[in-house]
């Protein structure tokens, strides 16, 4: 075979191209496998973009919303295309914006930038100048909207605006939960924010991650109980004068919360007025976070305390004189007055210190009494599930600032700091069969479509159930024998009121001012609700018996008509058959 | 015969049919490559439609999402305590009392309990609907079938 005369140049030929060949696809596979690529996401091809998930919403024990989204916008104005300014402030002003406000996002942006003009706007506004945006399109002078921006995303809504504020708390506009639930439960209702890099090449166009919603989560509370105690809390300070006032109502089986009113109150929907509607130092919710010295309501502990031990009985009898001394201080009955000979339920229905504090000094013994103090859970926070909660203060023996005078005050409710929370967690043993429990406001959360209930959680058993019965017999009998104005006919009912005086900063007590408070739980034999009420400086009446017992009466006459709760004669007729 | 056989010689090595011949086969490897500048292009721009309409999508079920809150929202605060004791007023409803309120026993009766807003069938999506078939380039596709082929070989 003959071989061609320029066989060498197609040789060479195709060898350059096989080199040439190989050469590209080792460059390819050079080029895919380098770090350079990844580089290249930086680079312009894809936008890092964030994706906010959609905040859990919180709803009320019946399904009600309490708190869920709604869409506001942010809006923006492309300086780089030079907009009618005059046209662009004007429509703005027309819109309902700020314009000073305009002016000075405007002044702290370099000129062709795009700014921010205001963000978390309603939709109402932003639709009003979309409006305008849309008429002013196209027009021929140039004298258009064009450049303005809306971008919509989530922003938090109250649909019951103050109702159960002080349980709710707020979201502010970097999405972070303050106070309350709100702040409680942060991490799980504002979800997890995703960045990913999304690609500018629609051809590159890929799945987005699936980013989960905020979980949704339900409480405890009843908005109609809720309601009808922040009515009842209204009108008892217009009608008493009080600064402040406290209702917390619990499910003493569970330590579910079914509704916790503080005032003041905050529109949740206008949380930027926190600092004009909670000046200074004033707590956001006083059933929680604000301390103070309860007074006579103590004394439902003290006795219960000295029951269980053994020391005392309720028919044991014992003399009560003006005063007695204790740790070399002379203690006096409320009225200052002697009482003489008095059981158990009588030192009790009249609130009597002399007697108290005899039961604790003389019978109990320090260990003993404040042994039942701390394990009424007293000085320590109970732990409920809402932010800003406050210890209170119990000072025991062989603390630098006890004294031995403090046995007995300590045992009527004095020098002994406490929060109505821990004092309705306390009381809860004594309406629950000696068992102590866990205040909570979560009743549920919801993770992919199912839904976990919290359950019971018993903290502690700091009395039998025995002495728990006697005491709510007691305490029922109390009311009974005085006629009280908290109790509601058809439903036996125990309790306990409380008049304190205010200790001030420099030492000493108030003489002006008192704290009135009252707990009580009910029906004795099956309790279903547990109520502490709690008035700071009542004006009319100093007495707890004058001011605040009546209120009980009307939460409870609310209580038994929202819970189903039939008086005690037909219920016990049911429960016979 | 030879005669034949020298003419068809002279016809095969003539310069005009040798021009042609490159021609024929310049023109060819031109429509092959317009064949496949045409399928790339076709794959292009439906990959282009198709992404388009995936994020146009998204963007619509992020922005039906916005609007069922803002329902709901709507909804709730239609039905707030505040708005439905206003209507029962104005309705002459009053509140009920103790008094007010006479109880019946009902055999089976279930009293209210709290909301359960479990949702059956609702499932964690987590796993990616596009199949890495769509995604992956050719490098990967041979990569993965060679890492596969290799895990297959292992013997446990």
């Amino acid at each position: 075979m003959k071989r061609l005369p320029n066989a060498w140049r197609y040789l060479s030929a195709t060898f350059v191209l096989a080199v040439l060949g190989v050469a590209i696809l080792v460059q390819i596979v050079r080029i895919q496998n380098s770090p350079e690529v990844a580089g290249v996401i930086d680079q312009g091809n894809y936008v890092w973009k964030d994706f906010y998930p959609p905040r859990g919403e919180i709803y009320d024990r019946h399904g009600s919303l309490l708190a869920g989204n709604k869409t506001v916008y942010e809006v923006g104005l492309d300086m780089t295309v030079k907009p009618d300014m005059p046209t662009v402030m004007l429509a703005l002003q027309m819109s309902g914006f700020d314009l000073n406000e305009v002016n000075y996002r405007i002044s702290q942006v370099p000129a062709n930038q795009y700014i921010i003009l205001d963000d978390f706007v309603s939709a109402d506004k932003a639709d009003q100048l979309m409006a305008l945006q849309k008429v002013a399109h196209g027009d021929p002078t140039g004298k258009n909207l064009d450049a303005i921006y809306f971008k919509a995303h989530y922003g938090r809504s109250y649909p019951e605006n103050d109702l159960a504020s002080n349980v709710l708390g707020f979201v502010t506009e970097d999405n972070h939960g303050y106070m309350g639930v709100e702040e409680k439960y942060d991490n799980i209702l504002a979800g997890i924010p995703v960045r990913i890099p999304v690609p500018a090449d629609p051809r590159r166009a890929t799945e987005y991650p699936t980013i989960p919603p905020g979980q949704t989560i339900i409480l405890t509370i009843d908005r109609e109980i809720q309601s009808a105690v922040e009515n009842i809390l209204d009108k008892a300070l217009a009608n008493t004068g009080a600064s402040s006032g406290t209702i917390v109502v619990m499910d003493p089986r569970t330590g579910e919360i079914l509704a916790m009113s503080s005032t003041p109150r905050l529109n949740l929907n206008d949380y930027q007025s926190i600092k004009t509607v909670f000046p200074g130092e004033t707590p956001f919710n006083r059933a929680i976070s604000q301390a103070y010295e309860p007074g006579s309501v103590a004394k439902i502990l003290t006795m219960a305390g000295a029951l269980d031990s053994g020391v005392v009985k309720p028919d044991t009898v014992t003399f009560v004189p003006q005063f007695i001394v204790v740790g070399g201080f002379k203690i006096f009955n409320w009225d200052g007055g002697a009482w003489g000979y008095q059981d158990m339920t009588g030192c009790l229905a009249n609130s009597l210190n002399v007697c108290l504090a005899w039961v604790s000094d003389r019978e109990m013994g320090s260990a003993s009494f404040y042994s039942y103090m701390q394990r009424f859970g007293l000085g320590h926070a109970t732990g409920i599930d809402l932010a800003q909660e406050a210890s209170g203060r119990l000072k025991l023996p062989g603390d630098g600032d006890w004294t031995p005078v403090e046995l007995g005050t300590n045992a009527f409710g004095q020098g002994v700091s406490v929060t109505p929370i821990q004092l309705v967690m306390a009381a809860s043993a004594l309406a629950n069969n000696g068992q102590m429990v866990y205040p909570h406001i979560l009743y549920a959360q919801i993770q992919d479509g199912k839904q976990n209930n919290t359950k019971t959680q018993i903290v502690g058993t700091p009395i039998s159930a025995n002495t728990a019965h006697t005491m709510s017999d007691m305490l029922a009998n109390a009311l009974e024998s005085e006629s009280s104005t908290a109790l509601v006919p058809g439903y036996r009912i125990a309790g306990k009121t409380g008049t304190a005086q205010i200790p001030l900063a420099g030492g000493g007590y108030d003489q002006n001012n008192v704290n009135a408070s009252f707990i009580g739980w009910g029906p004795v034999d099956d309790p279903r609700f547990l109520v502490y009420i709690w008035l700071e400086k009542p004006q009319t009446n100093k007495a707890a018996s004058v001011v605040v017992a009546p209120i009980f009466k009307q939460v409870v006459e609310k209580l038994v008509v929202l819970l189903d709760i039939p008086p005690d004669a037909i219920r016990l007729q049911m429960i016979g058959r | 015969m030879n005669n034949v056989t020298q003419i068809v010689q002279r016809v095969r090595q003539a310069p005009w049919r040798i021009q042609r011949q490159w021609i024929g086969l310049f023109l060819l490897g031109l429509v092959l490559m317009a064949m496949v500048a045409g399928i790339y292009l076709n794959v292009t721009v439906r990959a282009t439609l198709a992404g388009r309409e995936s994020i146009s999508l998204q963007s619509m079920i992020t922005t039906n999402q916005r609007i069922n809150a803002d329902l709901e929202t709507q909804l709730a605060g239609l039905i707030s305590i505040g708005s439905m004791q206003e209507r029962a007023d104005t309705m002459g409803f009053q509140p009920a009392s103790p008094t007010d309120i006479t109880f019946v026993a009902v055999p089976g009766y279930v009293a209210q309990s709290a909301v359960d807003l479990s949702m059956p069938g609702v499932t964690k999506p987590a796993v990616p609907i596009i199949l890495p078939e769509y995604t992956e380039s050719w490098f990967d596709y041979f990569i993965n079938q060679q890492a596969s082929s290799a895990t297959a070989g292992v013997q446990p």
